[in-house]
């Protein structure tokens, strides 16, 4: 394992393009973060009627424990950003035939496969850290209620990371199968902007089904759900997406084996 | 002697299209296996298969006895079809990354190889920026990296100037001195020629034949000859007691011999004496190209 690792890692370390993706997902979950919370000051540090409302409906997201809620439900929509780097980090090797000349070399197909299930935990690793590091950041310059609870939500950390991992994995997926990096980067993407939203919302709207939640990305994406402010707007629906979670972390569990189950097996499949 | 690779029926369809078709034969120990072939013959399917880059569709295939698995490919030095590394890197940081893999050679080994490829001096530089001919060089190397004892070489000599192609011809020469197995495709007939101990001839998926290089591609001595008269020289020649076969080209007869059997003088004294004076006499070896392209009916 420690050799499969050493070797992604020289893979990696200079190539231009993992830094820079790095360094702008590094920017991005920052950055977003602190444009709600930028916005949310300007609505409500107004000192008129309508700021102390908006204070009055919104409450503080970005303080603790909410801070922890609303952070990872605002990041998780960019995650397209480090599943660049997944899908690059996979369709190169077929590109320039390094996936075949690795496996010349003396590594098996699960070898090969494993070394990229470490790149994938890696990076979705690297993504939780900074979500964690934004949280904290945000979280302790927003909280002034000292009776406030800075460690019950805690656990988002686990489940941003699971979620992560989750649709990082898919675009793996997608990479593994499409081999080419803008193509597969257009179709994940497209999915994942255009193609299950509107999917989820044509079956939950017309034919009155909740089976939307198991849609590869809505599976992971109901771990984290709508911070509170947000879900006020129906309580009932709201409560019910809180209650969701603890299942949704077995189905997303489960797709993620199946997941990478594929994976394993397209590659000891497949000719190179 | 020991086999160092053995095939028994290996077969591989491209859908409908048959690429290898129950192919056998063994790589001793110590020889230079030859694996000749047309375009589209079937040579580097063979080989991608025996480092399992392709999985055969019938067959199987026994490395020093053995199943092929990852721990016996690490001891293997291959070249492949294409010189394959990762562009972003330099030579010597691709050769880490093979080092890494196969657990072959160290990084003094990787400076020494670069240096018996003639890359020292670019070693530092990205793959990207390397000639076809530089990326060949690498792909050598690689191969080279930890000295292993069998190495498997897919036109090695490609992309290579004259002297590259020397260089290389020199460098499997010694390894085949100190030991070494080499299974070697090659469209270059003459390279075979001159380093191959073995060979293999592959046409459509078939093999033709294999065995001593001597054996398959036996060379003929030709005598050429030339008079005023052709078709007496004609008549007087079929009427010499020999062990080949005649023929015409232009206006010279040919008389096709087994090697080593011609005898020139002799020949001339016969024909004098039958009152035909030759104007030209010639003896010439049978072309390989010619053998080559009679075993494959091209």
């Amino acid at each position: 394992m420690f050799q499969i690792l050493r070797t992604e890692w020289l893979k990696i370390k200079k190539y231009p393009a993992f830094w820079w993706v790095t360094g702008i997902t590094a920017l991005t979950y920052p950055g977003i973060n602190y444009m709600f919370h930028s916005v949310y000051e300007n609505l409500t540090k107004q000192s008129s009627a309508s700021g102390k409302v908006v204070s009055a409906l919104l409450g503080n997201p970005f303080s603790f424990p909410e801070a922890w809620r609303t952070i990872a439900y605002f990041s998780s929509i960019f995650v397209f950003i480090p599943a660049i780097v997944v899908i690059m980090l996979i369709t190169n090797e077929f590109t320039y035939k390094t996936y075949r000349q690795n496996i010349i070399d003396g590594w098996s197909r699960r070898d090969f496969m494993t070394g990229k299930l470490i790149d994938v935990t890696l990076i979705s690793l690297l993504v939780t850290c900074l979500f964690a590091i934004v949280v904290l950041i945000i979280g302790f310059s927003n909280t002034t209620d000292p009776e406030a609870s800075r460690w019950s939500l805690a656990y988002y950390v686990a489940l941003f990371a699971l979620q992560t991992f989750s649709q990082l994995s898919l675009a793996f997926l997608v990479g593994l199968f499409v081999k080419r990096s803008f193509i597969a980067l257009a179709i994940f993407s497209f999915y994942f902007i255009i193609v299950e939203p509107i999917l989820v919302n044509v079956i939950k709207y017309k034919f009155k089904s909740e089976s939307g939640q198991f849609l590869p990305l809505e599976i992971s994406q109901r771990l984290l759900p709508k911070p509170a402010f947000i879900g006020r707007i129906d309580e009932v629906a709201y409560r019910a997406s809180l209650d969701a979670v603890k299942y949704h972390v077995a189905y997303t569990a489960g797709l993620v084996m199946l997941t990478w189950g594929i994976c394993f097996w397209i590659s000891k499949k497949r000719d190179l | 002697m020991e086999i160092i690779l053995e095939l028994q029926n290996i077969t591989k369809h491209y859908g409908r299209i048959r690429a290898l078709n129950k192919v056998s034969f063994s790589v001793p120990q110590g020889s230079v296996f030859g694996i000749l072939g047309p375009n589209g013959s079937g040579k580097t399917t063979l080989l991608s298969i025996i480092l399992d880059v392709l999985k055969a569709d019938q067959g199987n295939f026994l490395w020093f006895g053995n199943p092929g698995s990852p721990a016996q490919r690490k001891k293997i030095g291959s070249l492949l079809e294409t010189p394959n590394f990762y562009h972003y890197l330099s030579a010597t940081n691709n050769l880490k990354i093979t080092h890494s893999i196969s657990a072959r050679g160290d990084l003094q080994d990787i400076e020494r190889v670069l240096r018996q490829v003639k890359l020292f001096e670019r070693k530092d530089s990205r793959f990207s920026s390397y000639s076809l001919g530089m990326k060949q060089r690498l792909a050598i190397a690689a191969a080279l990296l930890g000295n292993p004892g069998v190495l498997v070489l897919d036109e090695p000599t490609n992309g290579l100037d004259p002297v590259g192609i020397a260089e290389i011809r020199e460098l499997i020469i010694d390894l085949r001195k100190s030991g070494h197995t080499i299974i070697m495709a090659s469209h270059l007939l003459d390279e075979v020629e001159k380093i191959c101990t073995h060979v293999a001839i592959l046409k459509k998926g078939d093999l033709v034949t294999s065995g001593h290089v001597d054996e398959v591609l036996v060379d003929e001595d030709v005598v050429e000859m030339g008079a005023s008269d052709l078709s007496a020289l004609t008549s007087v020649m079929s009427t010499y007691d020999h062990q080949g076969k005649l023929s015409h080209e232009g206006n010279n007869l040919l008389l096709v011999l087994p090697k080593g059997t011609a005898n020139p003088e002799d020949i001339n004294h016969y024909c004098f004496g039958r009152g035909i004076v030759l104007s030209h006499l010639a003896l010439k070896k049978k072309r390989l190209e010619v053998k080559f392209l009679e075993l494959t009916g091209s």
